[in-house]
């Protein structure tokens, strides 16, 4: 192992009380961003707001990375060059993006900002994301249905940083249509937009899949948690840039808890990996003490296989 | 107003295996999609060999019709071996075109196939004019638009740019966009980018509200499931919309369908473009044209996204809408002009008696009582039973081979 490798922990932030706790709790980047934007942000930021966590973060060297990953559709291009030019000026980190308009709307713009790629579900191997390098992606965020060897053979074939998320809720479906709205008008039944909903298949009781609406339609995530506290050597041996907690549908104080305790295992690996082993079920345990009873913790697609 | 003059546009039909390909065509199709056997999304189509190709596309080239193969798959590394051979086969075989939704397998075929024309895959959910002048710069003649598309985002892109446009008009859609959905994935473990799509968006659920002392099921005191399904996109009674607009090919989606399905839905559409390109000032809806999709439909029919965002009322909640269902009874294989006798490759059973309904190319349509049924050695029988048998019938009108029977169930 180069002796020089520190990955970057990221956490996402609902809103500046976050940004703070997650510095605090040891977190090397922060992802934020605006709904009209960015997809599944956990809070909105306005264009102060970023403002201000961007000059906090810088003030403690952590970086910024604003999500403007939403697939847009012709009227908001209109309202992106503006959007990221306060970006450019407010110098965050990176902007995150999904859809292809960006390599010109930032040519145009002559901006120089630089561009992590996360088409969500399309980033799942290497000769794409080096297409989209070629085009002047800097960073790639990797589907979440990845296996460990498939993201490890990735991060070999691809000559600049990955990302791989490590904890929270993923998304499963995204619907331009809205979902939840249309099926309250359908039973007839006064729909209440700030009313934490879930689904559940009508043939499994265990099931609960978080659903929500934004502005960018109908939102579905897994029904698991997905937690890597105790496998991320897999991670750590080869090198992986970027490590993302996500902490969208928690609470702030849960997400800085798990965020403190993945430093403390980043950190402790590095230091020393026997040290490592005897702390990680413990890792495990505390994560289990406020894991809510609804959500299941589990290894997402790392050890699964699929079929097609 | 007079109506803006536009080029006719290319009618694009799904063929699933060698059969509906040659319906398809024959049915008036201009280019039909097939899938080939590798790095396509549709594993339970009937799938082209090489071979299958080779026949299908000296079939297409009598008619001037072409032929195209998704290649859409989200690709994995482990999906990658090959595709180079795959695009240089297509190509060498005269393959019109290639749907690719990856930019991996563009790449891989244009170094290995320069000269196959590749057209950006529904999948990759294109729903802007900048993303299409992206893959304009690519060298990409053509881009498939995603179905959240309305009239007037397409509009604008026709405005701004010169690059052909390819938009769904008829067919079931994903409820998400196309791509960014891994239910199947999540729920049953089979990429659905890989040709593993569950349909799970189709499936009944139960939806909770979540309290404070627990999670309360709606669904259960609504008495009706919670589930994602949409109705079927039909835009048979808004055609001329998309024709004075200039989308350059639409596109019927289907390779799982019968022939039936296909040969119905191509009959109406064709029929719709040569009425309007004959003469696009007095152009009016034909009611028939609508009854006839209807024969074929499955699911209720949507604009979906074309006019406005759709709502509760485009989805499919309880039980199925009631839509008269056809089956195909029989294939017309030759007629006796002099006896004016039918034979007839039986599909579903039909009998003496029997109210039924002949269609051919052109939308050419009658409607008759069956009087007598002979079976293969010119014996007189009272139904056709057998899956495939040879029979011989006695028709009103004359009839064609391809022309098909059908009966209301």
């Amino acid at each position: 192992m180069s002796n020089n490798y520190q990955p970057e922990l990221i956490a996402t932030a609902r809103d500046f009380n976050e940004v703070i706790q997650l510095v605090e709790a040891g977190v090397d980047a922060i992802t934020l961003g605006h709904q009209d934007y960015g997809l599944r942000v956990p809070g909105d930021f306005s264009i102060e707001e970023i403002e201000a966590a961007t000059t906090y973060c810088h003030q403690h060297q952590k970086k910024v990375y604003v999500l403007a990953n939403a697939i847009f559709h012709n009227d908001k291009l209109e309202y992106l060059p503006a959007y990221f030019e306060s970006l450019a000026a407010i110098q965050i980190d990176a902007v995150i993006c999904g859809d292809p308009s960006v390599f010109s709307l930032l040519e145009d713009l002559s901006l120089d900002i630089p561009v992590t790629w996360n088409p969500e579900t399309l980033a799942t191997n290497y000769q794409t994301l080096n297409y989209w390098h070629q085009k002047g992606i800097s960073r790639a965020i990797l589907s979440n249905e990845l296996s460990i060897d498939a993201i490890n053979e990735i991060n070999k074939q691809v000559e600049f940083p990955i990302e791989v998320q490590v904890h929270g809720m993923t998304c499963i479906f995204q619907s331009k249509r809205k979902l939840v709205q249309n099926y309250y008008r359908h039973i007839n039944v006064p729909y209440h937009e700030q009313q934490a909903k879930h689904i559940r298949q009508a043939k499994d009781d265990d099931t609960h899949y978080p659903i929500f609406e934004d502005v960018n339609g109908t939102h579905i995530m897994s029904n698991e948690d997905l937690c890597m506290i105790e496998h991320l050597p897999l991670l750590l041996m080869s090198q992986i840039s970027g490590l993302r907690i996500n902490g969208i549908l928690k609470s702030t104080d849960y997400h800085v808890q798990v965020a403190r305790l993945y430093r403390e295992a980043i950190d402790t690996y590095l230091a020393d990996p026997d040290q490592y082993e005897l702390k990680k079920a413990g890792y495990k345990h505390q994560i289990y003490a406020i894991q809510p009873d609804d959500r299941i913790l589990d290894t997402g697609f790392y050890f699964k296989e699929q079929i097609y | 107003m007079t109506k803006p003059i536009t080029k006719k546009p290319e009618l694009l039909a799904p063929a699933g295996n060698l059969e509906k390909l040659k319906f398809a065509i024959h049915y008036g199709a201009d280019a039909v999609y097939i899938g080939g056997t590798q790095f396509g999304l549709r594993s339970k189509a009937g799938n082209f060999s090489y071979e299958d190709m080779e026949e299908g596309i000296a079939f297409a080239r009598k008619y001037g019709a072409k032929v195209y193969v998704a290649a859409n798959i989200i690709a994995h590394n482990e999906n990658l071996s090959g595709a180079k051979d795959f695009f240089k086969a297509l190509y060498d075989i005269g393959i019109d075109a290639v749907i690719i939704a990856d930019p991996a397998l563009i790449t891989a075929c244009k170094e290995a196939a320069p000269n196959l024309e590749i057209h950006i895959s529904t999948q990759a959910s294109i729903v802007n004019w900048r993303t299409v002048d992206f893959w304009k710069k690519e060298g990409i003649p053509r881009v498939v638009l995603a179905r959240e598309v309305s009239i007037k985002e397409m509009k604008e892109m026709k405005e701004k740019l010169d690059i052909e446009l390819e938009a769904f008009i008829h067919g079931a859609m994903c409820i998400s966009y196309s791509g960014r959905c891994v239910l199947s994935n999540h729920m049953t473990a089979r990429d659905a980018n890989r040709g593993g799509c569950a349909q799970s968006c189709r499936w009944k659920y139960d939806l909770f509200e979540d309290g404070i002392d627990g999670a309360v099921s709606v669904s259960e005191q609504a008495d009706e499931a919670y589930t994602m399904s949409s109705q079927d996109l039909s835009m048979v009674e808004h055609m001329p919309d998309l024709l004075e607009l200039g989308v350059d090919s639409l596109k019927i989606e289907g390779r799982m369908k019968s022939i039936h399905y296909v040969a119905t839905v191509v009959n109406v559409y064709r029929k719709i473009i040569d009425t309007y390109f004959e003469d696009p000032e007095n152009f009016t809806l034909n009611p028939a044209w609508v009854d006839e999709i209807w024969k074929a439909a499955q699911r209720s029919l949507t604009t979906a996204f074309y006019y406005q965002e759709p709502t509760e009322k485009d989805q499919l909640f309880g039980k199925p809408d009631r839509i008269p269902k056809y089956d195909f009874s029989g294939l017309v294989l030759d007629y006796d002009e002099t006896t004016e006798i039918a034979t007839i490759q039986q599909r579903n059973s039909f009998g003496v008696g029997d109210e039924i309904e002949f269609f051919g190319p052109n939308f050419y349509h009658f409607k008759q009582t069956i009087q007598a049924i002979w079976d293969e050695n010119g014996e007189p029988i009272d139904r056709a039973k057998h899956a495939m048998m040879i029979t011989k019938v006695k028709v009103d009108q004359p009839v064609r081979y391809y022309d098909m029977m059908r009966k209301q169930k």
